[in-house]
Formats: structure tokens, sequence, C-alpha cells
């Protein structure tokens, strides 16, 4: 077990006991309901940024897998023929294999091209929900809620156990991205981003590559999706409209792309300001679109990568050795 | 955070090192982000009852929101002037969803979770609605749908919450009154040849399939003989317009909404489809705000009651019109009499529980309650026990007068009838 997993895996287990015990401090329904809404939409851009941030790969539809998720587990669970856990392991599959599909098509392309065939599938996926209304209740959405029948004695009727759930599902799907990024293949993917000719005159296949990058992105949306679907106890189309995944890379660039948690950061910024705004004022979206743009056009990166380039730099500053100037000095002199 | 992604540190180093003012920004950025918790402080219960209400406030069906709102805080007003409750007066939240289900959701259950608000009155859309309904169902709050017209709602039982009502017209009614009304008109001068509009959403299909069904009931030697499915929001409806010239139909159903009705009816006055007698027959057109909108109100087209201050013909009606338009930037709509009708039932139950606001207790009280109202023709509405939903509210059907723009000729809908049918409805989808 390297050492970079051990750190990871106790900053997990520290970040899940504070997220657990958060309730207990008194944070309130209110304060939980808000984390698991993080929880969701930081799964999302976390995983587009697998594809962004580390691959190069500007996806416009990743809310694709994201409301795939959502519906095949709110179907599941709405035919009463399975548990929470088949019902999750088997939408969190069948994203799997659209993403496959939809990914072996889509990767072969470069940049806009790209960009403009994930969202056509997302939208083509959007179209279906809609037209398919036997089985998704197209625009009204999944109606008549999602069962949660208790499971190895976990009953997430109950708002603690689960906020407890939504924490420990999303510190996984969390600590598994990061191990994704910090693995070879994760260091593969920065080469293919980076320069890619290169990457393949070092005999990697860039197409495998960049399509498991796609398939396991897709498979971590999905799990968001399964949360916000628990949450609003309903799937609906808005998940899988093209706005929705603008709202994740909304989130990256808020947030960062080249910290790990930086999209997460950026997902808690964005619906933190969409919460108190729209608290505050009807205006809500010329407020937060000041706000966004005063962020990009004042840092130019996203919060944490500025943050990691100040500390850099300080870093830099402070190692850099003391003046050895006197020679131009007193050339000057 | 640990940094794992740096594309090239030394290209990163020259560009990205911060200036003074990046670090500013950052700072505010910081302020910002600690600021973000603050909210959600639950407030506990005040002296002040909080009713709270996720609606719609932007985009282009703010209307419903902003008419439904002001509706609210009207019987709120009224209600807190009359003395409130034993000294202990309402307060309305209102949040604005965005017409997102999800957001819905989040929002009411933030409305009862942290706000502290004790009652829902739930002024969203359909999906909204179907959303907000699943949350009231875990949180256990009295709740009132005030918007969605989708019979679902409350029609079929698996969906229906215990502490959830209905203060909100429905398809159902709606297509049997309709079908009557356009049928009896359409044996009585011809109108055999009949086409449909109306916008390519699951409400659009359902409300017209519903009319259509009752027509052919009602008339069953009509012919549809062309549909049309414009796009929601759809910006052009030329294409529309000259199908309607080139089918010639003898009369027309239209599901179209808000805006997009407005637009094509604007656009249908240039070609002048109406002048040869054309009868267009409306689910949505008798809105005080949409008849405003349009630069002209062709003579005798045929809507639904929606809201009017000339019907029925009462100081109650007249004064709800006036002190409306008091506080109000627009005209009342049919989501604002309903959404006022929804506080009414809520203040006449808190009167009834002695301010007990427990979501059962409630809810015994609005079932079967019924208050006075200045919209219905017999002065009372009633929220039906059995399903939670109202029933004895308008559903006339009347006749478009261009000057001043407005509807008249209203003729009372027979809810004997329509409960009739209603029921074997139900039966037909196995909801009873």
């Amino acid at each position: 077990m390297g050492a970079g997993l051990i750190r990871d895996l106790g900053f997990g287990a520290a970040a899940l006991v504070f997220l657990l015990l958060i309730p207990a401090f008194g944070g309130g329904a209110g304060l939980n309901d808000f984390l698991i809404y993080v929880a969701a939409y930081g799964l999302l851009a976390l995983s587009l940024n697998l594809l962004t941030g580390y691959t190069g790969l500007v996806s416009f539809g990743h809310a694709a897998y994201f409301a795939s998720g959502a519906y095949s587990f709110g179907l599941l669970m709405q035919s009463g023929e399975v548990s929470v856990p088949v019902a999750f392991v088997l939408s969190v599959g069948f994203t799997a294999l659209m993403a496959l599909v939809i990914g072996a098509i889509c990767v072969r392309l470069k940049e806009i091209y790209f960009a403009f065939l994930t969202l056509a599938f997302q939208m083509m996926f959007h179209s279906i929900i809609l037209t398919w209304v036997s089985l998704t209740g197209g625009d009204q959405g999944l109606m008549g809620g999602i069962p949660r029948p208790v499971f190895w004695g976990i009953d997430l009727s109950g708002p603690e156990s689960f906020y407890a759930f939504c924490m420990v599902v999303f510190v996984i799907c969390a600590l598994i991205l990061r191990q994704i990024v910090q693995s070879p293949f994760g260091h593969t993917l920065r080469m293919i981003r980076d320069n890619p000719e290169r990457a393949v005159f070092l005999g990697v296949n860039t197409y495998w590559a960049k399509l498991l990058a796609f398939v396991l992105a897709g498979a971590i949306a999905s799990v968001g999706g399964i949360l916000l679907a628990l949450f609003a106890s309903g799937a609906y189309p808005e998940f899988a409209y093209w706005t929705m995944s603008g709202q994740a890379i909304f989130m990256i660039m808020l947030g960062g792309s080249r910290v790990f948690l930086g999209p997460l950061l950026g997902a808690a910024l964005l619906q933190g300001l969409n919460h108190y705004i729209t608290g505050w004022t009807e205006h809500h979206g010329l407020v937060l679109g000041i706000v966004i743009v005063v962020a990009v056009l004042g840092l130019r990166r996203g919060i944490a990568d500025f943050a990691l380039d100040w500390a850099q730099s300080r870093r830099e500053r402070r190692d850099a050795p003391a003046d050895p100037a006197p020679a131009v000095s007193g050339e000057k002199a | 955070m640990t940094r794992s992604n740096a594309p090239n540190p030394s290209l990163a180093k020259s560009s990205l090192t911060p200036s003074r003012r990046q670090l500013l920004v950052a700072a505010g950025a910081g302020v910002a982000v600690s600021a973000l918790g603050a909210p959600f402080v639950a407030r506990g219960a005040g002296a002040k009852l909080r009713i709270g209400m996720p609606t719609i406030l932007s985009g282009r069906v703010a209307i419903l929101g902003t008419s439904s709102r002001d509706a609210a805080t009207l019987a709120v007003n009224q209600f807190n002037a009359s003395g409130g409750f034993g000294g202990r007066e309402v307060e309305l939240v209102v949040r604005d969803s965005k017409g997102q289900p999800d957001e819905a959701a989040r929002v009411t259950r933030d409305l009862v979770n942290t706000e502290g608000c004790e009652i829902i009155i739930d002024a969203e859309a359909s999906s909204g609605s179907f959303a907000v309904n699943e949350v009231v169902g875990d949180l256990g709050v009295l709740c009132l749908h005030t918007c969605s017209e989708t019979s679902a709602l409350t029609a079929d039982p698996k969906l229906r919450k215990p502490t959830a009502f209905r203060s909100a017209r429905q398809g159902i009614h709606d297509a049997v009154a309709g079908g009557k009304y356009a049928a009896e008109l359409a044996k009585a001068n011809g109108l055999m040849k009949w086409m449909t509009c109306s916008p390519d959403y699951a409400y659009g299909r359902d409300n017209t399939a519903q009319f259509v069904e009752y027509l052919t009931i009602f008339a069953p030697d009509v012919e549809v003989v062309n549909e049309a499915w414009p796009k929601l929001f759809e910006p052009d409806y030329t294409a529309y317009v000259t199908r309607v010239l080139q089918v010639q139909p003898d009369a027309i159903y239209s599901a179209l909404w808000g805006g997009d009705l407005v637009s094509f009816l604007e656009q249908a006055n240039l070609y002048q489809i109406f002048a040869g007698g054309l009868q267009w027959f409306s689910g949505g057109l008798a809105d005080p705000p949409i008849v405003n909108a349009l630069k002209q109100l062709p003579e005798g087209l045929h809507s639904v009651f929606r809201y009017d201050p000339d019907y029925p013909d009462s100081a109650a009606n007249k004064a709800f019109y006036k002190d409306f338009d008091a506080i109000s930037e627009t005209e009342p709509t049919n989501w604002s009499w309903q959404t006022y009708t929804a506080v009414q039932f809520i203040n006449q139950a808190l009167a009834a529980t002695a301010g007990n606001t427990d979501g059962m207790a409630l809810a015994q009280e609005v079932a079967g309650a019924t208050v006075d109202s200045p919209f219905t023709e017999s002065g009372t509405i009633t929220m039906r026990a059995e399903d939670h939903t109202i029933i004895d509210y308008p559903v006339a059907w009347g006749r478009s007068r261009p000057e001043p723009k407005g509807f008249q000729d209203w003729e009372r809908g027979d809810w004997e009838q329509i409960l009739t049918m209603e029921k074997e409805w139900k039966q037909r989808q196995g909801y009873l």
C-alpha cells in the first residue's frame, strides 16, 4: 500500500468523520440537505473533471450519465423487485455500459467535435426521456416517489441515516476518483492531455485510455444522479438537459480544474451562492453572473487553482537564496 | 487539497503568480465562502407563523409565480389585518425554484428545515408539484398545491399524500366541461371538421387528448382532421398558421398558454384566420394578462374561465380585483384565485385547530372544508375529502370581445355531470 494511498485514505476518513459529526454539532436539517445536494453535484463535477481537467476532453454531455443513474435507479426501485444496493450497482453498471457505447464513438474525435458529439448524445437521451412517457413519465418526471426499503439494517427514510449514507457514498466515490488520477493511468491521461503524440510514441493506446476515462467518469456521475434522485424522490428530464452539463462546467471553472477537489469547491460555491442569492433577491441570475464574472476575470482561474499558485509562489520566494546581487549593485555603483 | 494536475509548472510559474489585486479578490471569495454557511443556521419558529411558498419567479413562466405570490400576499395581509390568529401573524416566505423540479424539492425542504415554515403553498408547475408532493409526504407538513392541473396529482391514490391538497382546477374537470360546451356549439353550428394545435409536451398532449375524448363523446360526428404540435416556447408559429389556412377546419382546440398563446394569436391575426368564421377553443386564453398582452383580441374566441373581475359579477370579486391591483404589477390570473383560495383554506384550518400546525391535524380540517369564495357562482368552494381536491370552482366557458378586451357570455359548467363523468374516468384509470 503506497504512502499516497494511505494519506488519501486518512484524509478521506477524517473528512467522513467530520461530515458525519456535523449533525451532532447542531448543523440542522437544512445544512444536511445542502451537503447532500453538494455531494450529488460534486460527484458530477469531479467526474467531469476527470475528462476535462485530466484528459483534456471537454464534454458538454456529461449530465446524460447523471440522469441515467437517476432514472435507472428510480425505475428499478419503483419496480419493487430489487433492493437499494442491487439497484445501485445495476444503475451504475447500466450507465457505464451507456458511456462505453457513446464513448466508443466520441473519443475518436477531438476538441470541439468531441464536445458537440457528447452534447448531441445528451440531447438524444433527453429526447428519449421526454418521449418515452410510459416509462419515464415524460416531462412530468418519474412520478410516485422512489421507495427506500430497509437494507442491511439501514433505513434511508430517516433523514439522519440518509445523510450518513450520502456522505459515505460521496467520500468513497471521491476516493476512487482520487486513486484513479494518482495512478499510472491517471498520469497517462495527463500525458494524453498535454501531448497526445508523445503518448502514442511511448506506446500508449490513447483511444482505450480515453475510453476508459470516459466510462469511469460516466459511472461516477451516475452515482451523483442516484443521490439526487433519492434526495428529490424522483428523476426529472432537467437532469439530462444541457444546462445541467453547463452547470458542471461552471463548477469546474469556479472551483478550479488543476486541484483534485477544485470542482467540489466549485459545486459548493455555486450551490451555496444559488441558495443564498435566491433567498435574497429574485434577480439571482444577475447577481450570480456578476459573482462568476468577477471571480473568473479577477482570478483568471478557479479559486482552488489560484490558491495553489499563490501557495506555490510564496514557497518559491521563501526558498529562494538571499539576493546575491552585490555584483550588479557594484556595477551600478 | 493537494496539487495533482499541474500541466507544466515552468510555464505556470511566471504567468500565474497571483498579484495583490488577485489576492484581494481571493480574500473576497473566501469571505463569500464563509458566509455561505450562514443561511443554514435554522431559524426557530418565532411569534409569526411562517408559510413557505416554492414557485417560479424567473424565466418565461414567471407570471405563474408572481401572480400567485401576490395573491398569497394579499390573503395573508388581510388575515393579519383582521388580527391574525390569536394575535399570531402569518408570514409568507417565497422562494424561486426556477422551474426545476429538483430545485423545487430542495427549496421546499429548506423552507421547512431552515426557514422554519410550518405550512407549504406549492405554486409550482406540474413537474415541480410532483417533486414538492414527495417532499411534503416525507416531512408531513400541510401543503396546498395551487397551480398543477394534472389530474393524477390527487386523483391517483398511489401519489396522494395525507397532508397534501390541491386548490387548483384540474384537467379532467375542464375536459368534461369544455367537451360538452364545444360539442353543443359544434352540433348547433355544424362544426364537424376540427383541428388541434397544442404545445408538444405532456400537459399539451394530455389536455388535448382529454378535450377531444369528451368532445367526441358529446358529439360523435365530429372529426379531428389535423393535429399540430409546436414546441414549447416556440417563437415562430407561421408554419402552423399556414397549416390552418391549408386545412381550413371549422374549429380549432388549443392548449397553448401564456406567451406561446399570445405569439400564436398575434401571428394568426396577421393572416386573419378568424375572418372566415373559424371557431377557436382555448384552455388558457381568458387570463387577463394574456388578454391584455394581445394587440388585437378577435371577437368570438372561446375560452374556459381563468379569471374575470366581472364573473361572477359580485362585490366580493370586484373587491378582490381592486385589492389585488393595489399590490401587484400584474392583473390577477387563474393561479391568483387558486392561491388566494389556498390561503383561505389554511386560515380556516388554523382557526379550527386553535393554532396547532401539525400537518395531520390541519389536514383533517382542510379535508371536506368549504370556504366562502369571491370566484365561484355558488359563492363557495369545497375541498373534496376523498381525493383532496377542490370542486365547485368555475369551469364556465365564455366568448371574447374586442373592446374593452375581455370575455363575456359565460356559460356555467354542469358540476353534476362533471362529477359523474369524472368518476367513470377514475374507474377507467384504475383509481377507484
